[in-house]
Parts: structure tokens; C-alpha cells; sequence
């Protein structure tokens, strides 16, 4: 299953490190992270991708919120929540086929940024299946480059992951009949 | 836990306000922080703090000072801060130098994080100009230690220097206690600055968790949902593993047992929760406990574990552990809830407060367990501990016995990792915690020695005695003459089976008895020549019964510093054993514990599994 997990941490180095270490401990491959100060310079918002277990996942979420640095950790599976990414294509292009780049690019409400003898760059917003469909489109034309900045989320409506306010859902195990919070048998797996 | 309090920012500190250099901040801060001793070794990046302690202690009385200890070597110091936090609930502190310093307390950072210890380890660093250069004697202590320990600091702003050293023992002891390294380069030490005498670092994130674990109450409900399972429960059953220990709540945990009247079975690292000799104690469960414990653990219809976590030791078969009950689990760190075996009720709090809570909400709780009692105190008398008797042989479990005999469960013992840690574990009682120390979850060979210094040093006047194996001492031999140069009063028992007795007993059930690199039967070391050499002034071998009482007798009750080798019977194995893996059900009692009836497992070691 794929998780989109958001951490707000003490703006300091070593961090990353450490929360990446946690994903690589078990065999767990961050498919997209992006790091980037938020409006408070003391605290940074990692947001990253992966796929694995959910158990596993609930694990390393309540292990992110262990780390002495982690201020928030959350976690948007079945939440509901926006999600965007964006992608910059340097696309090969002539005369004749620039025309057609730029429809396209249009349709996906993208923006033509740099045009050049041969070739164009192209940036597009989007979720992850809008940039692939996008790419797929533009791969026709000879794709020179891409890049992608990875996923950033936020929850709908008036919920937000903020290091005053506590997230909604709380990850701490606290108390029983409460969804999420205690495991159930025929989950578990033998050690050896 | 228990340590002096951070100098209250209402009183100034005396020295507020006073120049001096970022080494001399760090050793006040220790002080402040109530350190009387450093386990320390010395080298080029650390110098300026090694400095600063010797001025420190030329400034003042001798009962004021920070008494440094030299081992042979920063893993020995790692153990011996080890064993002195373990054995008093105060954080020990170690320094050491940069590169082969720093990289050499891996082990013992990563230990005392698998079991939880409280330990702050000062690193000197390389300058920071140099740092990244592959400088002498640079090691990414950052980068390699922030996988194996609580936290990490790296100080390369000297305006943050004593604020971190505190923020470091905070980190520490709290919540779930744990090491914390701080890696500070020499020109950040030998930075001049005016030193404040107050101030933590803000942790947003940690400080506000911790609160809120120091604020949370279990609510009514909850606590009537725990009582409603132990009410319909006829066999109930407390698991209590070194939660208990590092939170203080052995108090609070006998309280709770005799209270309900329920039989408690203890961990490895939970061995002194319950006083053993104590009618509802049933030592240790799993892998090693003992033959009742376990029986006890497959008996019950209720398991409520408090501070421990389920390791693989204890449920290797996770399936089958406690097939018949439903399951409570108490713990300070969430992440532990549900890790590994599903449970029916769960609780996020430390154990002293949970079980505090818990017992004040069941005040008016009825519920008479006195069947059951019967049952477990029958499963013990009819399945007690017990070894080959009939031989010529010096036993290993005979000479624990015999020790445990002597010492009636008020000594600090310490052990190697091994046969003789099982055996201690098994064959010792233990009234009070904190006073076996062993290397749990990582299972360090070499601890011993090393942690039982540490402990006689924060337990002056008390008898402190590390069991240790001729394969673990070996480990950290260069500690017996750390013994002598600081006359430190500790008893070093080694049973000397000439191998890795574990590797051995493994090597026997599992791959025909081919002794691969476990042997030790052609090493020359003489032992007590050796001790000799280091200034032991009891140094003895026992290699017959009929010596064995006299000799321990004679040792424990040396004043000095004592060694005792008891040449003990290579082909004992330690049972009970669960192979790795298995069920409960699956319990080897070997030769000389009777199983239960229906369950007489004949161990074929042609069956390789």
C-alpha cells in the first residue's frame, strides 16, 4: 500500500538521515522525498512516498515519533487530502512538432518555460497520475530529460499538520477499541 | 528517575556569569548534574575536557570531585558507565577521544540502547576546520552513531554547549531511557564563552510527548475494561520485563501482584522486579526460563506485560505464546504496543504511574485467584531447576547454587553473555532491583567485568560479583587490572568450561557436535597467574567439588578485589531450552528437569533443526 507521510522536524542537520535511516533499516525504499523549510525556519516539513505493510508502515510512523527531532508525523493513507507534485520535461522538438507540445502542455494547464533550437522545457502540477499521463503523452516527441520534485500533501479542509496543533489523528496507542490504535491478533508474524 | 535536578533558573548558579572555555562548561554541567564519577580515556581531541576535569578537581576537596576511571580500553568504559547507571537509575557518563575512541563505544552505545541505560557519552571530535578531511584520528561519529543510540548532538555552535550537555541527560533518563552521544570538536571545547549556569535546548516535538506521557491518567473506562478481562480471567499471569526495573516500579509492581494475587513471571532484564524468593514469583520465562514459568506462560488465560516487549527470547513462536490468553500490555513507548503479538488491551504510560493508577482504580476489584495459585505453586515444585548431581565434575549450575547460598540474593551480580549469564539467571535470587546487570538484548560478551566496576563504584560498601565465562572475559581482560589500580572491591567468579559453552550446547542440538571455532580447550591462559600478575591479592582455581563451598565462602568474603576459577563441567547444558523458533509446547526439559507428564520431549541431535 502506498503512504504519503509528512514529518515536521527541528530544522537541523542529521535529521533526514536519521528518518531516511528508519525507511533503509527495514527494507523499505522511499519512492519520493521533499524537504523544504516551513514558514517557521526553525522547523522543516519532509513529506515522503513508500509502499509496504501497513503494519510495518504504522511501526515507522510510531518510531518517526519517537525521534527526538520529529515534532509531527502524519501519515495520509485514508485520509482525505490534496496531493501535488511537479515536473519539469525537456521534450526534443522542431518547428513543426513545437506547436503540438505546446497543446498539450496546455491541456495539462502547464507552462512552456524555456524554448530552444531542438528542444523545450515544460513544467506541469499535478497528482502522480497526471505527471505520468502528461509524460506519456510528450514521450512521442523524444523525452531529452525529466524531473520531478516528488509529492508534497496537505488534508482537506480545516485540518493541518502544525507543530502547535495536534494532528487529528493522534499515532500514540493509547487505549483499546479505538480504531488504529490496537492491534489485532492474526497480524502478527513469527520471528526466525 | 533519580538524579539531581537542573539547577533551578530562580537560584543563580554560582558561577553565572564566569569566562572560561567550552570544556570547563561541560564539566560544570556534569557536576551539576550530581556526576561523581567519569569513565574516561584520553587522547589528542579530548584533551582540552581531560584538562578541564584535572582543574576541576585541583580546585576542590577531594569529596567534591569528579573521580575519573581509566579502563584498558572505551568499550571497558562504555560497560563500566553501563553497569553504573543499571545498578543505581543514575546516568553514567563516558568520555572518550575522537576516531578509534569513539568508534571503539559503538558497542556499548548500542547496547545500553537495546536495554534501554541511561548513558551520556562525551566524544571529542577533530577541529571543525578538519572535520570531513580524513583527518587523524576522524571518525563519522555523528553519521554512525545516530543508528545505535536515543540521540545524538553534533556542537558546532559553542554558544549551545552547556545548554546541550544538559539537554543530553534530560534525554537520557527520560521516557524511555537510552544513550545519548554528544560528539563535540576540540576547538568547540577550547572556545572561550561565558558560561550561563542554566538552559536546556527546546525540543519541541520530544517535550511535548514527554508531557504529555507525565500528564496522561488511564481513564475510567479503560482501567474498568483491564478489570473486567482479570475479573473474567481464572489464570492471570504478569509478564514483567526491564520497564519496570528502569522506571522504578518495582515497588509499585509488587504491590500490584500481592494485591490481586497474581503470580508474576519476569524477563532477562526484568529479574529483580519481583523479589524472587517472593511466593507469586516465578523467575524467568522463555528461551532459558525456567520449567514453571513457562508452564505458567502456557497455562494462563490472561498475560498482562508491564515494560516488556515480547523479544524473540521470550516469544519466538509469537503464534503459540500464550495461545490461551487474552493480553494486556503496559509500556512507555508506544512503538512497543502491538510490535509483535496482538493485544486486547493496551495502555502508553511508565510503568511506576500505570501500575499505580491501575491498582488505586481496582481498589474495590474481588477476585479469588487462590486455585491458580495452587496450580503454579505446584507447577514449581514438581518442575524445579535441577542439574546432574551424580558427577565427579564441578558443576556450572552447582557452583551458582552454592553462591546463591552465600549471597542470599543481596548481591549486584553481573555477567558475561553466555551459558553462565542463563545459569545466573536461573540459579540467583534477586530481593531488590537493579542488582542483576547482564547484557540483554544485545547480547555483548564482555560486559561483565566492565559493568560490575561500574556498579561497585556507584554502590560503594556493597558486594558486587560479576559471573563471567572464560570466552566473555577474555573479551575485556585488560578491566581485571582496572580492578587493582583503583582497589575496587568487585568479585570476579569465572566458570572456565574451556569454550563458547553456548556456541557449544547449539553446536550439540543443532549440527552434531561440530565444535567450529568454540573450543578453547588448548588456550595456555593461566587465569590465576594472571591475576596474580595484576595485583590480585585472592586469586584461586577451584577444580573439585569437594573445595567449591569453602572457596566461595573465602571469596565473597575477601575484602579486596578476588578472582575464583572454577574449572566446571564442559558438556552441561543450560535447560530449560525453547529452541529458536519454537513453541512453548516445544520446551526441552533436559536430563535432570522433569517435564510434564504429557510432554516427554526426547531431543534426537541427529534432528538438525
Amino acid at each position: 500500500m502506498r503512504h504519503i507521510i509528512s514529518v515536521l522536524v527541528e530544522n537541523e542537520f542529521g535529521v533526514l538521515a536519521k528518518i531516511s535511516g528508519l525507511f533503509s533499516g527495514r527494507g523499505f525504499n522511499i519512492e519520493s522525498l521533499c524537504v523544504a523549510e516551513s514558514p517557521d525556519p526553525t522547523i522543516s516539513r519532509i513529506t515522503l512516498v513508500t509502499s509496504g505493510d501497513d503494519r510495518v508502515l504504522e511501526q515507522i510512523t510510531r518510531h518517526l515519533n519517537k525521534l527526538v527531532n520529529v515534532i509531527r508525523v502524519c501519515d495520509f493513507e485514508d485520509a482525505r487530502h490534496v496531493e501535488r507534485e511537479l515536473v519539469l520535461v525537456k521534450v526534443a522538438s522542431t518547428e513543426r512538432t513545437r506547436g503540438e507540445v505546446a497543446s498539450v502542455a496546455s491541456i495539462f494547464r502547464g507552462k512552456i518555460i524555456d524554448v530552444a533550437e531542438g528542444s523545450m522545457v515544460v513544467e506541469v502540477t499535478g497528482d502522480g497520475d497526471k505527471i505520468d499521463a502528461f509524460i506519456d503523452l510528450l514521450r512521442p516527441f523524444g523525452l531529452l530529460e525529466v524531473v520531478r520534485t516528488g509529492i508534497v500533501a496537505m488534508f482537506r479542509g480545516a485540518a493541518v499538520l502544525s507543530p502547535v496543533t495536534r494532528d487529528e489523528r493522534p499515532q500514540v496507542a493509547v487505549e483499546p477499541g479505538h480504531e488504529g490504535r490496537v492491534v489485532r491478533e492474526g497480524s502478527e508474524s513469527d520471528f526466525v | 528517575m533519580s538524579s539531581l535536578p537542573e539547577t533551578k533558573r530562580t537560584t543563580k548558579h554560582p558561577l553565572a556569569g564566569t569566562a572560561m572555555n567550552g570544556a570547563d562548561m561541560m564539566v560544570q554541567v556534569l557536576a551539576d548534574e550530581g556526576v561523581d564519577t567519569v569513565f574516561g580515556y584520553s587522547g589528542g581531541a579530548i584533551l582540552p575536557t581531560f584538562d578541564a576535569i584535572f582543574r576541576h578537581n585541583a580546585a576542590r576537596p577531594k569529596t567534591e570531585e569528579l573521580r575519573l576511571v581509566v579502563p584498558a580500553t572505551e568499550q571497558g568504559a562504555g560497560f563500566m558507565a553501563a553497569g553504573y547507571a543499571r545498578s543505581s537509575g543514575r546516568v553514567g557518563v563516558f568520555v572518550v577521544t575522537s576516531g578509534p575512541g569513539a568508534t571503539n563505544c559503538v558497542t556499548p552505545i548500542r547496547d545500553c540502547h537495546a536495554d534501554s541505560i541511561p548513558v551520556v557519552l562525551i566524544c571529542g571530535q577533530v577541529p571543525r576546520p578538519a572535520m570531513g578531511t580524513d583527518a587523524f584520528q576522524e571518525a563519522p561519529v555523528f553519521n554512525i552513531m545516530s543508528a545505535c543510540c536515543k540521540h545524538v548532538f553534533l556542537v558546532t555552535d559553542e554558544s549551545k554547549i552547556e545548554e546541550t550537555v544538559r539537554t543530553a541527560f534530560e534525554l537520557a533518563r527520560s521516557g524511555r531511557p537510552g544513550p545519548v552521544v554528544i560528539d563535540i570538536p576540540r576547538d568547540v571545547q577550547l572556545s572561550q564563552g561565558v558560561f550561563k549556569g542554566h538552559g536546556t535546548l527546546h525540543l519541541r516535538g520530544y517535550d511535548e510527548r514527554l508531557e504529555a506521557l507525565g500528564r496522561s491518567v488511564i481513564p475510567e473506562e479503560t482501567a474498568k475494561a483491564f478489570f473486567q478481562m482479570l475479573g473474567a480471567s481464572e489464570r492471570p499471569l504478569v509478564y514483567a520485563g526491564g520497564g519496570v526495573i528502569n522506571g522504578d516500579a518495582a515497588t509499585e509492581l509488587r504491590a500490584f501482584a500481592q494485591r490481586f494475587g497474581i503470580p508474576v513471571v519476569t524477563t532477562l532484564l526484568g529479574i529483580g522486579a519481583m523479589d524472587t524468593t517472593n511466593d507469586l514469583s516465578l523467575h524467568m520465562l522463555g528461551m532459558h526460563g525456567t520449567a514453571f514459568a513457562n508452564y505458567a506462560v502456557e497455562d494462563c488465560d490472561f498475560l498482562f506485560a508491564v515494560g516488556s516487549r515480547f523479544d524473540d527470547r521470550v516469544a519466538g513462536k509469537v503464534k503459540e505464546f500464550a495461545p490461551g490468553a487474552k493480553i494486556a500490555h503496559l509500556d512507555v513507548d508506544a512503538s512497543e504496543i502491538g510490535k509483535v503479538k496482538g493485544v486486547d488491551w493496551a495502555w502508553v504510560g511508565d510503568a511506576k504511574r500505570g501500575l499505580a493508577q491501575l491498582s488505586r482504580a481496582g481498589k474495590s476489584f474481588r477476585r479469588d485467584f487462590s486455585r491458580w495459585q495452587k496450580h503454579v505453586s505446584d507447577l514449581r515444585r514438581a518442575h524445579p531447576l535441577d542439574f546432574n548431581r551424580g558427577s565427579d565434575l564441578v558443576q556450572p549450575e552447582e557452583t551458582i547454587a552454592v553462591l546463591n547460598e552465600i549471597t542470599r540474593g543481596e548481591a549486584i551480580v553481573t555477567t558475561g553473555v553466555g551459558q553462565h549469564q542463563m545459569w545466573a539467571a536461573q540459579y540467583l535470587d534477586f530481593v531488590k532491583p537493579r542488582s542483576f546487570l547482564t547484557s540483554g538484548s544485545m547480547g555483548t560478551m564482555g560486559f561483565g567485568l566492565p559493568a560490575a566496576i561500574g556498579a561497585q563504584l556507584a554502590n560503594p560498601g556493597k558486594l558486587v560479583v560479576d559471573i563471567d565465562g572464560d570466552g566473555s572475559i577474555r573479551m575485556n581482560l585488560g578491566e581485571l587490572e582496572t580492578l587493582t589500580t583503583y582497589d575496587i572491591p568487585v568479585k570476579v567468579l569465572l566458570l572456565n568450561n574451556y569454550g563458547d559453552g553456548m556456541v557449544r550446547q547449539w553446536q550439540d542440538l543443532f549440527y552434531t557436535s561440530r565444535y567450529s571455532g568454540s573450543d578453547k580447550s588448548l588456550h595456555k591462559k593461566d587465569f590465576v597467574r594472571a591475576c596474580e600478575a595484576d595485583g590480585f591479592g585472592f586469586s584461586r582455581r577451584v577444580t573439585t567439588r569437594a573445595e567449591l563451598r569453602g572457596a566461595l565462602e573465602a571469596f565473597v568474603g575477601y575484602e579486596g578485589p578476588a578472582f575464583l576459577e572454577v574449572v566446571v563441567d564442559q558438556s552441561a547444558h543450560v535447560y530449560p531450552m525453547i529452541g529458536p523458533g519454537m513453541g512453548y509446547k516445544d520446551m526441552i526439559t533436559g536430563k535432570w528437569i522433569k517435564p510434564r507428564a504429557h510432554k516427554d520431549v526426547v531431543v534426537d541431535p541427529n534432528a538438525g533443526f
